[in-house]
Protein backbone atom coordinates (compact mmCIF):
# COMPACT_ATOMS: atom_id res chain seq x y z
CA UNK A 1 0.00 0.00 0.00
CA UNK A 2 2.32 2.70 -1.19
CA UNK A 3 1.56 6.05 -2.58
CA UNK A 4 3.24 7.35 -5.91
CA UNK A 5 3.80 10.02 -8.44
CA UNK A 6 2.01 9.08 -11.25
CA UNK A 7 -0.08 6.69 -12.86
CA UNK A 8 2.97 5.92 -15.05
CA UNK A 9 4.85 5.21 -11.70
CA UNK A 10 2.44 2.72 -10.83
CA UNK A 11 2.29 0.61 -14.17
CA UNK A 12 6.23 0.77 -14.25
CA UNK A 13 6.24 -0.30 -10.75
CA UNK A 14 3.91 -3.47 -11.16
CA UNK A 15 5.87 -4.52 -14.18
CA UNK A 16 3.48 -6.62 -15.56
CA UNK A 17 1.58 -7.82 -12.06
CA UNK A 18 -2.21 -8.01 -12.19
CA UNK A 19 -3.32 -4.50 -10.69
CA UNK A 20 -4.76 -3.71 -7.75
CA UNK A 21 -6.84 -0.31 -6.99
CA UNK A 22 -5.67 3.08 -7.11
CA UNK A 23 -7.19 5.95 -5.21
CA UNK A 24 -6.67 9.53 -5.15
CA UNK A 25 -4.92 11.12 -1.93
CA UNK A 26 -8.04 12.68 -1.16
CA UNK A 27 -9.81 9.60 -1.41
CA UNK A 28 -7.48 7.69 0.79
CA UNK A 29 -7.51 10.43 3.25
CA UNK A 30 -11.32 10.07 3.69
CA UNK A 31 -10.78 6.24 3.88
CA UNK A 32 -7.97 6.54 6.74
CA UNK A 33 -10.57 8.96 8.93
CA UNK A 34 -13.47 6.50 8.21
CA UNK A 35 -10.99 3.73 9.17
CA UNK A 36 -8.48 5.09 12.24
CA UNK A 37 -10.32 7.79 13.51
CA UNK A 38 -11.10 6.29 16.09
CA UNK A 39 -7.73 4.46 17.39
CA UNK A 40 -6.98 6.45 19.96
CA UNK A 41 -10.70 6.70 21.96
CA UNK A 42 -10.72 5.53 25.09
CA UNK A 43 -13.85 3.83 24.34
CA UNK A 44 -12.63 2.22 21.38
CA UNK A 45 -14.13 -1.36 20.44
CA UNK A 46 -12.80 -4.30 17.71
CA UNK A 47 -14.88 -2.84 14.35
CA UNK A 48 -16.95 -5.48 13.27
CA UNK A 49 -16.20 -7.02 9.92
CA UNK A 50 -19.66 -5.47 8.78
CA UNK A 51 -18.76 -1.97 10.01
CA UNK A 52 -15.62 -2.05 8.36
CA UNK A 53 -17.18 -3.31 5.15
CA UNK A 54 -20.14 -0.11 5.52
CA UNK A 55 -16.79 2.50 5.99
CA UNK A 56 -15.51 0.89 2.07
CA UNK A 57 -19.17 1.20 0.96
CA UNK A 58 -19.66 4.05 2.25
CA UNK A 59 -16.92 5.67 0.14
CA UNK A 60 -17.92 4.12 -2.60
CA UNK A 61 -15.49 1.28 -2.78
CA UNK A 62 -17.87 -1.55 -3.87
CA UNK A 63 -16.20 -3.16 -6.49
CA UNK A 64 -15.36 -7.27 -5.48
CA UNK A 65 -11.89 -5.98 -4.60
CA UNK A 66 -12.53 -3.96 -1.67
CA UNK A 67 -14.60 -7.06 -0.41
CA UNK A 68 -13.44 -8.37 3.16
CA UNK A 69 -13.48 -11.66 3.58
CA UNK B 1 -12.59 -7.87 23.92
CA UNK B 2 -12.10 -8.84 27.78
CA UNK B 3 -11.86 -5.48 30.31
CA UNK B 4 -8.62 -6.21 31.04
CA UNK B 5 -7.33 -6.60 27.36
CA UNK B 6 -8.73 -3.31 26.55
CA UNK B 7 -7.41 -1.82 29.40
CA UNK B 8 -3.27 -3.20 28.25
CA UNK B 9 -4.93 -1.95 24.53
CA UNK B 10 -5.84 1.18 25.42
CA UNK B 11 -2.52 1.88 27.71
CA UNK B 12 -0.27 0.68 24.61
CA UNK B 13 -1.53 3.34 22.56
CA UNK B 14 -1.66 5.87 24.97
CA UNK B 15 1.95 4.70 25.80
CA UNK B 16 2.48 5.26 21.47
CA UNK B 17 1.18 8.68 21.52
CA UNK B 18 3.48 9.79 24.52
CA UNK B 19 6.70 8.21 23.93
CA UNK B 20 6.56 9.13 19.67
CA UNK B 21 6.79 4.91 19.42
CA UNK B 22 5.70 1.87 19.92
CA UNK B 23 6.51 0.55 23.82
CA UNK B 24 7.73 -3.00 25.00
CA UNK B 25 5.90 -5.19 26.76
CA UNK B 26 8.18 -4.28 29.97
CA UNK B 27 6.77 -0.56 29.52
CA UNK B 28 3.13 -1.51 29.39
CA UNK B 29 3.58 -3.32 32.69
CA UNK B 30 5.49 -0.70 34.45
CA UNK B 31 2.52 1.74 33.69
CA UNK B 32 -0.16 -1.03 34.26
CA UNK B 33 1.92 -2.04 37.07
CA UNK B 34 1.22 -5.79 36.17
CA UNK B 35 3.53 -8.99 35.21
CA UNK B 36 5.22 -8.60 31.66
CA UNK B 37 3.63 -11.51 31.13
CA UNK B 38 0.16 -10.30 31.72
CA UNK B 39 0.97 -7.79 29.00
CA UNK B 40 2.22 -10.30 26.31
CA UNK B 41 -0.84 -12.27 26.77
CA UNK B 42 -3.46 -9.63 26.01
CA UNK B 43 -1.34 -8.80 22.90
CA UNK B 44 -1.60 -12.85 21.81
CA UNK B 45 -5.18 -12.51 22.28
CA UNK B 46 -5.21 -8.95 20.49
CA UNK B 47 -2.78 -10.59 17.96
CA UNK B 48 -5.40 -13.46 17.31
CA UNK B 49 -7.98 -11.02 16.99
CA UNK B 50 -6.44 -8.86 14.65
CA UNK B 51 -6.46 -6.00 16.52
CA UNK B 52 -2.42 -5.51 16.55
CA UNK B 53 0.15 -7.03 15.30
CA UNK B 54 3.43 -9.13 17.04
CA UNK B 55 7.29 -9.93 15.77
CA UNK B 56 7.74 -13.15 14.95
CA UNK B 57 9.04 -13.85 18.03
CA UNK B 58 5.20 -13.41 19.94
CA UNK B 59 6.22 -11.57 22.16
CA UNK B 60 6.37 -7.57 21.02
CA UNK B 61 4.66 -5.54 18.97
CA UNK B 62 5.21 -5.36 15.26
CA UNK B 63 2.34 -2.73 14.11
CA UNK B 64 0.04 -1.39 16.10
CA UNK B 65 -2.10 -0.28 13.60
CA UNK B 66 -1.61 2.60 12.35
CA UNK B 67 1.64 2.54 14.11
CA UNK B 68 4.61 0.80 13.36
CA UNK B 69 7.41 -0.41 16.37
CA UNK B 70 10.14 -0.72 13.79
CA UNK B 71 11.43 1.92 10.85
CA UNK B 72 9.55 1.53 7.62
CA UNK B 73 9.36 3.96 4.42
CA UNK B 74 6.57 5.64 5.99
CA UNK B 75 7.19 8.72 8.27
CA UNK B 76 4.58 10.95 9.72
CA UNK B 77 4.91 14.06 11.69
CA UNK B 78 2.19 14.97 13.72
CA UNK B 79 1.42 16.85 17.18
CA UNK B 80 4.41 17.91 17.58
CA UNK B 81 5.67 13.91 17.72
CA UNK B 82 6.83 11.65 14.68
CA UNK B 83 6.05 7.96 14.32
CA UNK B 84 6.32 5.73 11.63
CA UNK B 85 3.30 3.91 10.04
CA UNK B 86 3.03 0.76 8.45
CA UNK B 87 1.90 1.70 4.94
CA UNK B 88 0.48 4.05 2.97
CA UNK B 89 -3.10 4.02 4.13
CA UNK B 90 -1.19 3.97 7.34
CA UNK B 91 0.49 7.00 7.62
CA UNK B 92 -2.48 8.97 6.54
CA UNK B 93 -4.26 6.91 9.54
CA UNK B 94 -1.73 8.23 12.07
CA UNK B 95 -3.01 12.11 11.06
CA UNK B 96 -6.73 10.60 11.31
CA UNK B 97 -6.13 9.05 15.36
CA UNK B 98 -4.44 11.95 16.04
CA UNK B 99 -6.84 13.94 14.32
CA UNK B 100 -4.08 16.12 13.96
CA UNK B 101 -2.68 18.00 10.80
CA UNK B 102 0.38 16.15 9.67
CA UNK B 103 2.98 16.19 7.08
CA UNK B 104 3.64 12.64 5.46
CA UNK B 105 7.37 11.68 3.67
CA UNK B 106 7.81 8.52 1.87
CA UNK B 107 9.40 7.76 -1.55
CA UNK B 108 7.90 6.58 -4.73
CA UNK B 109 8.61 2.51 -5.15
CA UNK B 110 9.22 3.10 -8.37
CA UNK B 111 11.67 5.72 -8.63
CA UNK B 112 12.76 5.93 -5.55
CA UNK B 113 12.58 9.81 -5.42
CA UNK B 114 11.24 11.31 -1.92
CA UNK B 115 7.13 12.27 -1.39
CA UNK B 116 5.91 14.46 0.84
CA UNK B 117 2.26 15.12 1.54
CA UNK B 118 0.82 17.49 3.72
CA UNK B 119 -2.25 17.26 5.70
CA UNK B 120 -4.34 20.25 6.27
CA UNK B 121 -8.02 19.80 7.89
CA UNK B 122 -8.55 16.34 7.39
CA UNK B 123 -7.59 16.32 3.72
CA UNK B 124 -4.10 16.47 1.81
CA UNK B 125 -3.37 19.47 0.86
CA UNK B 126 -3.09 20.14 -2.90
CA UNK B 127 -1.39 17.02 -3.23
CA UNK B 128 -1.52 14.78 -6.56
CA UNK B 129 -0.14 11.58 -5.21
CA UNK B 130 -1.63 8.59 -5.99
CA UNK B 131 -2.31 5.75 -3.52
CA UNK B 132 -2.28 2.01 -4.96
CA UNK B 133 -3.27 -1.39 -3.09
CA UNK B 134 -1.97 -4.12 -4.79
CA UNK B 135 -3.95 -6.67 -2.62
CA UNK B 136 -7.38 -7.27 -2.36
CA UNK B 137 -9.13 -7.13 0.50
CA UNK B 138 -10.46 -10.58 0.76
CA UNK B 139 -6.03 -11.36 1.48
CA UNK B 140 -5.12 -8.29 3.60
CA UNK B 141 -4.92 -10.48 6.84
CA UNK B 142 -3.50 -13.41 4.53
CA UNK B 143 0.31 -11.51 4.84
CA UNK B 144 -0.62 -8.71 6.56
CA UNK B 145 3.09 -7.39 6.73
CA UNK B 146 3.42 -7.79 2.92
CA UNK B 147 -0.04 -5.92 2.06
Amino acid sequence: MNLFRSEEHIVRWLDGRRPGQTLTAAQLCDLAHAWWGDRLDPDWRPHSREQNQAILDGLGLTSSFWTLP
Amino acid sequence: MAPADLLVRNTTYAQIVARGRVPDSGEVADVLRIAVAGVRDSWRRMHDAHALVLEPSGTEVLMANPFSAVPTPFRVQAAGRSWYANCAWDAFGICAALDSDGEIDTRCPDCGKSLSCQVRDRGPAGSVLLFHCLVPAAGWWDDIVFS
